[in-house]
């Protein structure tokens, strides 16, 4: 089926697990073809259907026509994560989309900020897996309100995950919502969930090359951590050249070392954050 | 990566536009920037659209510029 991630087990179904009541429910039901049937069907008048600023001549006629759509494919999910932005933008939340690949330390990450960052700006987490709700409870024990959506075989989130995901938080002006995203560094690169920016997590282990393996997502992130800067020796890890490698796909980036193990370097991921919340 | 979502995205948008008649071919404009595979979206394209009124048609592609994934076109199938 999907040749590259494998996203398309029929059987698996996206769940999502309340923050309060650990209620766990159906986000969207396994099955390819189910999944259509749930698309309400229109029957458009002629003119109905968008032509987004093309008006190029094209007909309507009974036989064998051809219609112009020149329709986004992905205008759902960026319509929903339109809303969401707007949502986040009047209740004054920093919501900040996290990816990386697996075990690159995004959750430690969040333990560590959730942990010692200014009490000023509560931080709660939607946490994004395959399975199991490991994650939101890390982050629940180092003090946030958590949300565990498990998108069963799917590669990433999506806007309307996030749009159900933030109606069980408590979500205070202020606030900061860090949305941890499916360990992949590839798939995520393309969905808008509504936030302020991408943050992409690389850690020493991974290699200076990673950001010119997986271009499309250091260039979708505005901002870089290098985690795990601790071991950075013992695994020869050339910092210099890794910054050279974001920069060159991402000549914008903002880029960090820092380790969520000792400390080191977070201040000035505080720094930023603190920067973000204000502006 | 995602092809089976971007082909039910495609075949959504398809069938809200195509009231239920027959469909012989859908054009998807991708540009190389778009991170969409075309082989992997022509296979899933087979099994989305399997039963309804989009089974059989072809799905082609046009090349653009730049991140555009766009459905451009589709052409009914001619009533007999």
């Amino acid at each position: 089926m999907c040749g590259t991630c494998g996203c398309s087990d029929p059987m698996n179904s996206v769940t999502i697990e309340d923050a309060k009541t650990g209620e766990r429910r159906v986000l969207r039901e396994g099955g390819i073809l189910k999944h259509n049937e749930h698309e309400p069907h229109h029957h458009h008048s002629d003119h109905e259907h968008s032509h987004e600023g093309d008006d190029r001549p094209h007909v309507h006629g009974p036989n064998g026509e051809i219609i112009s759509l020149e329709a986004a494919v992905m205008s759902k999910n960026d319509a929903i994560a339109a809303q969401n932005r707007g949502w986040f933008e009047g209740r004054r939340v920093l919501a900040l989309n996290l990816v990386s690949s697996p075990g690159a330390g995004k959750t430690s990450l969040l333990e560590y900020t959730i942990r010692n960052f200014s009490k000023d700006h509560p931080i709660a987490v939607i946490e994004g897996d395959q399975m199991t709700a490991n994650d939101a409870e890390r982050v629940r024990d180092a003090g946030a309100q958590a949300v565990q959506i498990n998108t069963g075989a799917g590669c990433h989130l999506e806007a309307d995950m996030i749009a159900e995901a933030v109606k069980s938080l408590e979500l205070e002006a202020g606030a900061v919502l860090m949305i941890e995203n499916v360990g992949n560094l590839v798939c995520p690169s393309m969905f808008d969930l509504g936030e302020r920016m991408k943050i992409a997590v690389i850690s020493v282990t991974e290699g200076e090359d990673k950001p010119l393996k997986y271009p499309h997502m250091f260039r979708a992130s505005k901002c870089v951590l290098i985690n795990k800067v601790d071991i950075a020796e013992a695994v020869e890890f050339d910092e210099t050249q890794c910054r050279e490698n974001i920069l060159s796909v991402n000549p914008e980036a903002k880029i960090l070392a820092l380790s969520a193990k000792t400390g080191e370097g977070t201040a000035k991921w505080f720094e930023f954050l603190t920067e973000l919340c204000e502006s | 990566m995602h092809e089976l979502g971007l082909s039910r995205s495609i075949a959504a948008i398809v069938t809200e536009n195509s009231m239920g008649r027959q469909v012989r071919r859908v054009s998807v404009a991708v540009g190389p920037l778009a991170c969409v595979e075309k082989r992997a979206l022509a296979f899933c394209w087979d099994i989305v659209t399997e039963g309804g009124p989009l089974a059989g048609s072809l799905l082609e592609f046009v090349d653009a510029e730049g991140d555009v994934f766009l459905v451009k076109e589709f052409e009914f199938e001619e009533a007999a």
